[in-house]
Formats: structure tokens, C-alpha cells, sequence
């Protein structure tokens, strides 16, 4: 099959720089060479492929927007960029970028103090360390604010108590970012690999976002120093805010998986040939590809005008909210929407909509889930909360 | 050291082409523009010489429109080159071979370069000329289709391919090399020197710039259309030949109406 070209009916490349498109080619061609040959078989064997972990790093798509030592440096527009490109290939490696990206490298450049920036920013950005993210909890999903894991204080040190689950990246994690409660509120901790009590088991049995770790993290008496302590992260808002990165990059990379599963579906209409002619001949199948490439427009338009309010500082949740809400279930839509042209073959592993579409179904849910967007986007219109 | 590479933009391998009628000029608006494949080898070797040794200079050459900019940005600068000059000369459209030669070896003569790079073709008109042309105008010795390369102090080794085997050439330098696939694998840019490369010098130059006069080019490429298809050929079939020529008759007269 020849090479995925990416999808711009409405020319929005016109609207970007020459930097922004070599970024994009760059990335789409790290994604072709190196990711494709090998994400079924990691889907199937349900691994990450850790051996690129390194040139993710080396090619700056680690952290590619966060200012800080080490770190690339790269403008909003383009850490979308690079997640619609990460998340053609599967949302799995995407996953693992927003992570390392927006909830790792994320904190501790805006809530970090100096030495913990030097300490993990130029490792993380180049790949050598790799962090994951615990704020959700077993009973504490879409209500963060009810988590039962504690920090206690004890000295100069701090006293970790509970656990943490649906973790991306937690059995690969060099450190943690890890959000508990104190008399004080929710503080942020960066629990490192291998101090006592610590520990994290992988979660079996996935249906989806199989080429990606996803674990447990455990903390049983686990004393952590305050200078592992974010001391600019105060309360609930510190996380979200986190988030609030992460689900930018999730709105731009879902349409990177929704064109890929656009392209696969046309191009195989085009090949497929029942009664004698093309699928792509029918009028019903026609009408399926037209509302795939609509609907992936519209979701670019989006993006690209967020990354635009992004670079020029204006990023509030509502518009993130909206945009990930939109974006995921659109991508959702296209990906069984192709399974469904693809027919029988939809349903093998040969085509990747059907990777895709049992991916999205986790981008669905995590980061949000598209009712609670919906009710973010809501009480920001109405200016009625109807969560609390 | 300086090192020089001769570069092209050429139209992406499957960009789709539409002629929009029969002798219509090749509409090329819509094409995307890569670097040529195989000058990818000549960069990558470039750089390879570069960070193996100690104050060498890579410099890409190319003539083109203005668009070649994003090109050499990307798959140049951004991937080690430390300046870029670019010919961009109106009257050089539709130039042949030999005068695009003539055009680099002037800008070439600009500088004094140990090692000129080409790749050994351009995937667009596929003619492989221009390097071995330019080390031919330049008087220097060339090695064609190299898959090895060894540098040595003041001479290099190359492999290169031949039928059936391979071919082993040392060169004293200065030497012109075209390159193969197969001679080493094309790096990627970093995101973040993708925009440093914005800030490497990049020379914009005409033919009067390089003090030469536009050259002549011998060769004319004229565009042919395929002639229009001829109507469908009807036999006429019978049993008896009075019978078929009874009836080439009457189609002759009623539907040909030309008796």
C-alpha cells in the first residue's frame, strides 16, 4: 500500500509555516518508517515499543512545546501537529507523548522548582527517563476531587499512602507525577522508581490502547522527601490544569487516527470491487467516505484555529473541552465507519480502523469522558454547574 | 574542508498529476516537493564526513524557484548543512542539462571545494547527467554511483556499482561524487533544529550574480498529446458477398450519407 499522504481537503497546510510542514513530514515519515512495521505485532503481543523511546526523544517529540532545560521548544500548533501525525500511527504512541509531554514534563516545568527542572526536563525531553501520571484512582475517575491517597508529613519528608489506576506508561516510569491529599490539599510528588513501597503492576486483558503500558502504581508507606514535592502545585487546579495540556494534543492527534482510518477506507473502495465495479461507485458508500472527510475537516478547522488561541496564550478549558469532546467521538465515528466499508476485512488486523476504533474507545473515556466535556462546555455557556 | 551538495526539488513520486485538457501545460500547483531521493545520500554522506572530522563546511547548492526554501531547510539545514545557496534565475526555466551544468559550475567556482556531492539522478526527468557534467566543465576526476565512501587525507575510496559487482576507484580530491542507495541511511531533522535552520545563512543568486551570462540550452522538450481516438470500426458481416455489399451500401448512403 503506498505511503499515507494525510488528508487536507480545505489546503489548511496553506495556513501554516514552512517549519510547521517539515515538522509534520518529519514526524509522519518517523511514524511510516519506524512505528508502522511494527504496531501489530506490539498491538498483538500488547507492548510498547520501548526501543524508540530514544528517538522520540532525539527527534524532539517529547515534551516538543514545554520551555525548560533540555526541552525542545516548540510552539502549541506544533505539539498538535506532532500528535496528529504520533496518533496516525496509534493512539497508543500518542499516548505515550501526551504523557511524558503534558503530564509529566508539564508540571514540573510550570510547578517545579529550578533543581527538580535540571534534575528530570533534559532526560524526559530526550527520552533516557520516561515519567507517567497518577491522579485517577480505582473510585475516583471522573471526580478526582474524592481521591484516597495520602501524603502525610513526617519530618522533612513525606508518607504516601494509596494507589493509583488506569496509569499510562506505569510499569516503563522512571518517576512518577503523583497527586495526593494533605491537610493541605491535593500536592504533587515525584515518586521515583525504586524508594521503598513503591511498586507498579501491569493491567492484562486489554481490549484496547494494546500497544501501550497501562498499570497500577501502589504506594504502601512510601516516604518521599519535600524536595520531591512540587511547591507551586496547590490543589486540584494543578492537575487539571495538566489535563487541560493533555487534551489539547488528544483533540489534534484523534484526527490524525480518524484520517488514517478515511484513507485506508478509500483507498480500499477504490480497489474493492463487487457487481462488477468499484464499492467506491456506490452511492451509499460514497455518502459514507463524503461524511468522513467532512467531519475530518471541520475537527482541522478546530484545531488549527485552538492551536492559533494556544500560541497567542488564550487556552481555556471550555475550548479544549469542546475540541476533545468533538474530535474523539468524530474520530470513533470514522473508524467504524471504515471497519464497516472495509467489510469482512475490517475485522483482522491486516487494516488498522478497527485498531483504531477500539483505541478511541479509551480516548473516549480517559482525560475526561465525553459527558463530562460536555458538562465542562456546558456550565462555561450557562454558567450553571450541573456536576456539583 | 569544504564539502558542496548539489541538490533538486523534485514533485513527491505520487503526486497525482492532472492534465486538465489534451495540450494543456502540466499543471504542477497542487504538486508536493520533496528533495530528490538520491541527493538525500549525497546530505546524509555530507554530514557524516562532517561530524567525523574538524572545521568542515557543507554547503547545498541548488537552482530552483523560490520554493526550494522549504526543501532546503528541512532536508539540508535542519539536518547538519551550514549555509544554503540558491540560483533562482527566471530565465534558467526549462534550461537542458548542459546549461544547468554550466550555471553550477560557476556558482561552485565561488568557493574552493574539496568534495562536491550530487545524488546520481533526479527521479523527475531520471537523466543523471548533470553530475558527472559539472566535474567535466570543472576538469576534476568523479566517481559515479557510489554505495561506499573512505576518506583519507587529501584522496578518497569509493565503491561503486557496476553489473555484477562493484568497482573499487581512489580519487585525489578535489573529486565529484554522485551517490547511490545503499551508501548509508538518510537521517531525519530534529524538530528543534528544523527551527534553527531558519537562521542558517541562505544566499538567493541569478546568473548575473555568478557573472555569467544565461547559458544556451540545446535541448527543447515539447509536450505531445496522445491523437484523438478514431470512431469504432463497424464490420459488416453476411453470408453471401452481394448480401454485405447491399448492405455496406445502404449504411454508406443512410448513416455515412456519403453517397
Amino acid at each position: 500500500m503506498a505511503d499515507y499522504k494525510g488528508v487536507d481537503f480545505y489546503r489548511f497546510s496553506r495556513n501554516l509555516s514552512d517549519e510547521e510542514r517539515s515538522v509534520r513530514d518529519t514526524v509522519r515519515q518517523f511514524v511510516e518508517n519506524r512505528f508502522m512495521p511494527q504496531v501489530r505485532q506490539h498491538f498483538k503481543a500488547g507492548t510498547f515499543p520501548t526501543e524508540l523511546i530514544g528517538e522520540l526523544g532525539s527527534l524532539g517529540l517529547l515534551g516538543s512545546s514545554i520551555k525548560g532545560p533540555g526541552c525542545p521548544g516548540l510552539s502549541g500548533t506544533m505539539y498538535g501537529i506532532i500528535c496528529e501525525e504520533l496518533e496516525r500511527g496509534d493512539s497508543g504512541l500518542r499516548s505515550f507523548a501526551s504523557v511524558q509531554g503534558s503530564l509529566v514534563m508539564w508540571p514540573i516545568a510550570n510547578y517545579g522548582t529550578e533543581e527538580q527542572k535540571e534534575r528530570w526536563l533534559p532526560d524526559l525531553a530526550a527520552g533516557k527517563k520516561v515519567g507517567c501520571f497518577g491522579l485517577t484512582e480505582a473510585n475516583h475517575g471522573s471526580d478526582p476531587g474524592g481521591m484516597e491517597t495520602r501524603a502525610a508529613r513526617d519530618g522533612d519528608d513525606w508518607i504516601i499512602n494509596g494507589s493509583k489506576l488506569w496509569i499510562t506508561n506505569a510499569n516503563l516510569a522512571d518517576v512518577a507525577m503523583v497527586w495526593a491529599r494533605t491537610e493541605k490539599g491535593v500536592s504533587g510528588f515525584l515518586v521515583e522508581r525504586g524508594m521503598e513501597g513503591f511498586s507498579t503492576n501491569p493491567i492484562h486483558g486489554k481490549y484496547s490502547l494494546r500497544a501501550s503500558d497501562t498499570g497500577e502504581l501502589v504506594f504502601d508507606d512510601v516516604r518521599v522527601p519535600d524536595s520531591n514535592r512540587l511547591p507551586d502545585a496547590i490543589g486540584l487546579k494543578a492537575p487539571l490544569n495538566c489535563l487541560n495540556q493533555a487534551r489539547y494534543g488528544i483533540a489534534w492527534g484523534v484526527v490524525g487516527a480518524a484520517a488514517d482510518c478515511y484513507d485506508t477506507a478509500l483507498r480500499y473502495a477504490g480497489e474493492r470491487e463487487q457487481f462488477g465495479k468499484p464499492i467506491a461507485s456506490f452511492q451509499l458508500v460514497q455518502q459514507k467516505l463524503v461524511h468522513m472527510l467532512t467531519e475530518i475537516t471541520k475537527a482541522q478547522g478546530l484545531c488549527l484555529q485552538m492551536g492559533r488561541l494556544k500560541d497567542d496564550g488564550i487556552n481555556p478549558t471550555p475550548i479544549v473541552s469542546l475540541a476533545k469532546r468533538n474530535n474523539v467521538a468524530m474520530a470513533l465515528d470514522c473508524a467504524r465507519t471504515a471497519r464497516d466499508i472495509l467489510g469482512a476485512a475490517g475485522i483482522t488486523d491486516e487494516f488498522s480502523p478497527g485498531r483504531h476504533m477500539v483505541n478511541l474507545e479509551s480516548v473516549i473515556t480517559y482525560e475526561g469522558t465525553h459527558d463530562v466535556h460536555t458538562l465542562i462546555v456546558g456550565a462555561d455557556i450557562t454558567g450553571i454547574p450541573a456536576f456539583r | 574542508m569544504k564539502i558542496a551538495v548539489c541538490v533538486k526539488q523534485v514533485p513527491d513520486s505520487e503526486t497525482r498529476i492532472n492534465l486538465a485538457a489534451p495540450a494543456a501545460e502540466l499543471d504542477q500547483s497542487g504538486f508536493t516537493r520533496v528533495l530528490n531521493p538520491y541527493d538525500a545520500y549525497a546530505v546524509e554522506e555530507a554530514i557524516k564526513i562532517k561530524e567525523a572530522g574538524a572545521e568542515i563546511e557543507v554547503t547545498a547548492i541548488t537552482i530552483g524557484p523560490d520554493t526550494v526554501k522549504e526543501t532546503l531547510k528541512k532536508d539540508c539545514l535542519a539536518v547538519g548543512c551550514d549555509k544554503a545557496v540558491i540560483i533562482n534565475d527566471p530565465a534558467l526555466d526549462g534550461a537542458d542539462e548542459s546549461a544547468l551544468a554550466t550555471v553550477l559550475t560557476a556558482a561552485l567556482g565561488r568557493d574552493s571545494y574539496d568534495l562536491i556531492l550530487f545524488g546520481i539522478k533526479a527521479i523527475d526527468d531520471d537523466s543523471g547527467q548533470i553530475g558527472i557534467m559539472v566535474a567535466e566543465k570543472m576538469g576534476l576526476p568523479h566517481v559515479s554511483t557510489i554505495t561506499h565512501l573512505e576518506m583519507a587525507e587529501g584522496s578518497l575510496t569509493a565503491h561503486r556499482e557496476i553489473e555484477g559487482g562493484k568497482e573499487v576507484v581512489t580519487a585525489s580530491l578535489p573529486a565529484v561524487l554522485t551517490c547511490q542507495k545503499g551508501l548509508n541511511e538518510p537521517r531525519l531533522p530534529s524538530l528543534p533544529n528544523i527551527m534553527k535552520a531558519g537562521m542558517k545563512p541562505m544566499e538567493t543568486l541569478t546568473c548575473a550574480d555568478l557573472g555569467i551570462e544565461v547559458p544556451a540550452s540545446l535541448v527543447e522538450i515539447k509536450l505531445y498529446s496522445p491523437p484523438p481516438s478514431r470512431a469504432e470500426c463497424k464490420l459488416v458481416e453476411a453470408e453471401e458477398p452481394a448480401a454485405a455489399a447491399k448492405e455496406l451500401a445502404r449504411l454508406l448512403h443512410e448513416e455515412a450519407k456519403v453517397i
